[in-house]
């Protein structure tokens, strides 16, 4: 069962870009991410990485995702938590959890 | 997400710029001053120019310009010079580049690299580092560079960057001076380093005008003769002969002098601010001192950029033109005229043509088609 009531911090090793449109992520320091490759988000990922502030949490991306793409949230729940697997197995972000 | 790599994502991302105008790929000379004094170089000057040192941006000045060529939407940056290295305060600057999220890659002779400078590299990697590689032995590499002990330098600053696991690559321009060399410098450099190797004989007349570069650069049969031995380069210049062969333009009313990517997709900064197509192209800067780079970029280069031809020459149905490197950068140099042909660059070109196979249509009177 996944903690929908987590928040999320990114990184300070790295910097966003955003480039004819499109989100981009470079690592800038040496351990962080894969330096030969660069991470691009798409129209999703970028909302979602919009809202790894430390204050939103996963219920939150939930809600914009359904509000923004017309789809329910099971569907919502299971495309933020892959996409935010993948942030935190590079070591792009961290979670922190909310204390109640 | 996805992870792209960067030759992927690069390929990508030029598709979709088409018609779009945008400062991707900058290039930045942080000094024109150098420790050595190569024979064949186009614009170093003295380590000892105070002159040329109290005109060179400071840091706060690279770093505001940072500032607006990120705003822009510039991503790739190469540091180059002189030497980017003689200047204590470079990694200051190249840090701030890496912080804006820039893809930056130095050029640099590494004879100034030390333990300190490489381990800060390895903390803050580039996107790449090319380190130039005169010479097999320590005659032939100071017999260019004209500094004693840089041989040794150099070599100690690759091992420093190999040590570390940086993205390194080495290169060479091949001269007079360093033709006996050129496949021993490859050997070593691809077997014995494990390292890419790539090589040019292409010299220009220096900035300032004076010629003596040339002296050093070797006749169009022997640089053909360079691809001849080489298959994989053969190789390569069959495969973008097959892609970009063909007539760059005729003499229609309104068509552009410049047909490069500068100022269309790529813009060059001098050490004093100026800002141009390309670092070839220096004359009449536009000034960042004084202005922003976003009225640079979207006024004065634009103007560089839409002017015009203005007569007919050999160049103009010449279908391997691609292949000579004609621009007006080029011709400025070699002849101050910016559209007429340079004759060394055409000889060339249809050396190369005949090597590869390709058959040159007539294109006005060419005593190169002529041979």
């Amino acid at each position: 069962m996944n903690d929908l009531t987590k928040c999320f911090l990114k990184g300070s090793d790295f910097a966003t870009r955003s480039i004819l449109g499109e989100t981009i992520i470079v690592p800038i320091k040496e351990g962080v991410g894969d330096l030969n490759s660069i991470y691009v988000l798409n129209e999703l990922g970028t909302q979602i990485w919009e809202l790894i502030d430390g204050k939103s949490t996963i219920n939150r991306m939930i809600e914009e995702i359904c509000e923004a793409y017309d789809v329910g949230p099971e569907e919502a729940e299971k495309d933020a938590i892959e996409f935010l697997n993948s942030l935190e197995g590079s070591g792009l972000i961290q979670s922190i959890s909310r204390t109640a | 997400m996805e992870a792209l790599t960067y030759s992927d994502f690069s390929l990508g991302l030029h598709q979709k710029m088409l018609d779009q105008r945008l400062p991707l790929e900058g290039t930045i000379e942080v000094t024109h001053r150098c420790p050595m004094k190569c024979v064949h170089c186009y614009n170093n000057l003295p380590i000892g120019d105070q002159e040329a040192q109290r005109k060179e941006l400071t840091v706060e000045e690279h770093c505001r310009i940072l500032d607006e060529i990120v705003k822009a939407g510039c991503l790739w940056l190469l540091y180059t010079g002189g030497e980017i290295f003689l200047r204590k305060d470079f990694l200051e600057i190249y840090t701030y580049g890496k912080r804006k999220g820039l893809l930056i890659t130095l050029f640099t002779n590494g004879i100034l690299i030390t333990p300190q400078i490489a381990d800060y590299l390895k903390k803050w990697p580039p996107f790449s580092i090319e380190v130039t590689l005169y010479g097999y032995t320590q005659k032939t590499y100071e017999s260019i560079t004209g500094l004693p002990g840089s041989y040794e330098r150099c070599l100690r600053g690759i091992r420093l960057l190999m040590e570390r696991g940086l993205p390194l690559k080495l290169k060479t321009v091949v001269l007079t001076l360093n033709h006996h060399e050129i496949w021993k410098i490859k050997h070593f450099v691809e077997e014995e380093l494990g390292l890419e190797f790539k090589f040019d004989a292409m010299v220009n007349p220096r900035l300032s005008g004076a010629r003596t570069p040339l002296e050093v650069r070797l006749k169009p049969e022997e640089i053909v003769e360079l691809d001849r031995l080489d298959p994989r380069r053969m190789a390569e210049w069959r495969r973008f002969s097959e892609k970009f062969t063909g007539p760059v333009h005729s003499l229609r009313h309104g068509e552009r002098l410049y047909q490069c990517g500068g100022g269309d997709r790529a813009f060059s900064l001098s050490p004093d601010g100026g800002l141009n197509v390309c670092a070839l192209s220096p004359a009449d800067a536009f000034n960042l001192r004084k202005s922003s780079f976003q009225k640079g970029w979207e006024e004065f280069l634009l103007k560089v950029r839409e002017k015009k031809v203005s007569r007919r020459t050999k160049c103009i149905s010449c279908e391997i033109k691609a292949m000579c490197g004609m621009c007006p950068a080029n011709g400025m140099l070699e002849s101050k005229d910016p559209e007429g042909p340079v004759d060394f660059l055409c000889q060339v070109a249809h050396l190369r043509a005949k090597a590869l196979g390709i058959q040159v249509e007539p294109h006005g009177k060419c005593e190169y088609c002529e041979e």
